[in-house]
């Protein structure tokens, strides 16, 4: 399962069950509906752990950010599935907004890699 | 009308500032220009020395704020225009960086917006938030996501003012003025 454009990829590694966030995201609302489709897909394979892996997201616009957080609920209310968010503090924007997910899916373990 | 809503100081007092004028109607904009925007005047101004970054901050820090706070402001301006210019002014106003993004919109989008603006300013951004992702969720067609404006506060503790004016002539539609302040201006 992929999404991608010129700016941006999205994927889902079965072999990792990891999905990979990639370049910069400043989709409008509607336009990020392919990825939403895609985490649901995702989220209906119940999968037993989930990376979530961010180290090459330049960029998230607030509308994105919405959809990561809609996504964390899913998982909440799904309940099965152990989360992982791998981010960078490299990259300004992953130090001010995922540590946000946490309010939204309380059990998500996020790893954030510092400069080294 | 004049009308002020939040935190908007007076434009007199901007002084020295840079600006970029958007004419939608003749030149479309797309989408993608409402970041290359914002990244402009965040190399811009994430490179003056005064501008730069707090003692915790490093300056890709406030690269980033500029970026993130100027490209939803410009996003905004973008999908809810009505005709006319869109306007970024960014200058420095007592200790932080100002954003002044200013557009024309329909009187009935104001109307729309104006309840949303007051319990930004009246209300805690963080609670604000949780709830309107949480409604989000439950409602997955909403056509916005509303967590502009939000973000910009509770990410990157942004000071925001609104100004609607109703011009003779004007018609149907107001002039818009957001007005985002960054704490990040060191003297």
């Amino acid at each position: 399962m992929e999404v991608r454009d010129s700016t941006y990829r999205v994927w889902f590694d079965e072999s990792s069950s990891t999905v990979f966030f990639e370049g910069s995201l400043r989709l409008g609302t509607a336009d990020y509906r392919p990825i939403s489709a895609l985490l649901d897909a995702v989220l209906a394979k119940n999968l037993p752990v989930l990376t979530l892996h961010m180290l090459e997201l330049n960029f998230l616009n607030s509308s994105g950010i919405n959809t990561l957080y809609k996504f964390a609920i899913s998982l909440r209310k799904q309940g099965s599935t152990l989360v992982t968010v791998r981010g960078t503090t490299v990259i300004a924007w992953q130090t001010k907004s995922l540590a946000n997910l946490k309010k939204f899916l309380p059990t998500i373990t996020i790893e954030m890699l510092g400069e080294e | 009308m004049d009308e002020r809503i939040g935190d908007y100081p007076d434009l007199d007092q901007l002084g020295a500032e840079v600006s970029v004028e958007l004419f939608p109607e003749s030149f479309t904009v797309r989408w993608d220009l409402c970041g290359a925007t914002a990244d402009f005047f965040a190399s811009y101004f994430s490179q003056m020395p005064s501008c730069g970054a707090d003692d915790d901050a490093t300056q890709a820090e406030v690269e980033n704020a500029i970026s993130y706070v100027l490209n939803e402001a410009v996003e905004n301006a973008v999908k809810f225009q009505a005709g006319g210019t869109i306007t970024v002014k960014v200058g420095m106003y007592e200790d932080s960086l100002v954003f002044v993004v200013s557009n024309w919109i329909l009187g009935t989008a104001a109307d729309v917006l104006r309840p949303r603006l007051h319990e930004l300013v009246e209300g805690d951004a963080h609670e604000l938030l949780l709830a309107r992702v949480e409604a989000n969720a439950a409602n997955p067609e909403a056509g916005v996501s509303g967590l502009g404006f939000l973000t910009m506060i509770t990410d990157y503790d942004a000071r925001l003012g609104w100004r609607i004016l109703a011009p003779d002539g004007a018609g149907d539609r107001v002039h818009f003025h957001t007005m985002a302040r960054l704490p990040i201006f060191r003297t």
